[in-house]
């Protein structure tokens, strides 16, 4: 009687240290992401008397931001606006007008809105920023350009405009780099929501509008 | 003999902690008008930083340090935190927007109703601004960090100085006016030195001047100082 056996290593362990290694470098190879989430107060204002359709384009509910490695010793940020974007400037409208009706297909000509005074389409134009890496100091900058069209609810323009706003991480103490962006994205969403409640009556063509449909009014309730 | 040395080991761990915190000089300058003798009442007080500067911003942790200071050192008074302020009156005290001028805040109240309602229910008799930063000045000396498979350790010195400058402007919303100005200025030096382990001496420059300022608001919104 003869046999023979064949002894095979227990290989798992080194199976497993090799794929914990590989995900280590995959993801210290990835860029570092931030999810922008921050506090947006309803803004303390009198409110417009106006019913506002508002459309969020695809580009605007998802934006974001990537910036490569330059070098080894940084790392590529990749930051998520898009979500913090709606939730401000749903937050926002909703204080300054007396009623906001979120759209649920995009508005265009000879397409009647009914039930609204004009339809709001913001949208992110351009966006720079500044790194520590850049600046040298731990203080993160963010500028964001808007661009927005103020239409009537039969999609002829009312007003074209653009608007700037800016922010930066307003203390570099006790801060991680995420919490630095985050902190700056933050800072530049609440001052673009204090630049548009600030200016919009302002915008010559949104002021003529606003004073046609003031006039329209009265004379509706005569 | 334990004594003696309970009590010299005492002095030498005095010593060092006194060391272990660098030299801070200040000064203290103010001008104030119509003082409220009686102290503020249940009226309260809200402290916000200037941040309107291209080059600077006055640090949120300087404002939290002076309100707990006046907090601390009058318990009957009120101080509404920056943060809960600016949220609540959003998007009138942002950088973009805050007034400069309590002319600016009347006109704000005029157009916005609101903003002085909400002023009315807070009880918001004093509002402080306070501009300025703390910034690092000259730096020498340098620091050398290594570690091996026997251990680490760092061997040199390093030495900065700090620069503290605020200005704190208080407008009275009763007499709709400005009624003081308090202005402080601290520098100091801190030091590092390493022998294996780096020893921090650190001026506390930013945490005199808050006091300075601190103890002189205090001085013109409490009744016991």
């Amino acid at each position: 009687m003869s046999g023979s056996t064949t002894s095979v290593p227990d290989c798992n362990w080194l199976l497993w240290l090799t794929v914990t290694l590989l995900l280590c470098l995959i993801t210290g190879c990835g860029p570092a992401k931030v999810v922008v989430e921050g506090e947006f107060p309803a803004p303390t204002m009198m409110k417009l008397p106006l019913t506002l359709g508002v459309w969020y384009d695809q580009d605007f509910v998802t934006h974001e931001f990537f910036e490569e490695a330059k070098s080894r010793t940084e790392s590529s940020w990749l930051v998520t606006t898009g979500q913090a974007q709606v939730e401000m400037w749903d937050t926002l409208l909703n204080g300054m007008f007396e009623r906001v009706l979120p759209l649920t297909s995009k508005p265009g000509p000879g397409q009647l809105i009914p039930s609204v005074d004009a339809v709001l389409i913001p949208e992110v134009a351009e966006l720079q920023y500044a790194i520590p890496a850049h600046t040298n100091v731990k203080v993160y900058e963010i500028w964001i350009r808007y661009r927005f069209q103020l239409i009537t609810p039969g999609g002829d323009p009312i007003a074209d405009w653009t608007m700037s706003a800016y922010g930066k991480t307003p203390t570099a103490f006790l801060q991680s780099d995420q919490e630095a962006v985050n902190l700056a994205a933050v800072m530049a969403l609440r001052d673009a929501g204090a630049n548009f409640a600030n200016s919009f009556t302002r915008v010559p063509a949104v002021h003529a509008w606003l004073q046609q449909v003031a006039g329209n009014k009265q004379e509706a309730s005569l | 003999m334990h004594s003696v040395i309970r009590t010299l080991l005492t002095g030498f761990a005095l010593s060092l902690l006194a060391l272990a915190s660098g030299c801070v000089t200040s000064t203290v300058d103010q001008m104030v008008f119509n003082e409220p003798t009686e102290g503020i009442g249940n009226a309260t007080v809200v402290i916000l930083g200037r941040r309107h500067a291209s080059d600077y911003d006055t640090e949120p942790e300087f404002i939290e340090c002076v309100g707990e200071h006046i907090a601390s050192g009058d318990r009957s008074i009120e101080v509404i935190g920056e943060l809960e302020f600016v949220n609540q009156f959003y998007p009138w005290f942002e950088p973009r927007t805050a007034p400069l001028q309590i002319a600016d805040l009347e006109r704000l109240m005029q157009k916005q109703p609101v903003v002085s309602e909400k002023l009315a229910t807070l009880k918001t008799q004093y509002m402080i601004w306070i501009d300025g930063s703390t910034e690092d000045t000259d730096s020498t000396g340098s620091l050398t960090c290594a570690i091996g498979p026997g251990g680490g350790g760092c061997f040199g010195f390093g030495t900065w100085g700090s620069d503290a400058n605020y200005e704190a402007t208080i407008w009275d919303f009763t007499e709709n006016a400005e009624v003081g100005k308090i202005s402080t200025q601290a520098s100091g030096q801190s030091y590092m030195p390493a022998v294996v382990i780096p020893i921090p001496i650190i001026a506390p420059v930013q945490g005199t001047a808050c006091d300075g300022i601190g103890d002189q608001l205090l001085q013109f919104l409490s009744s016991e100082y």
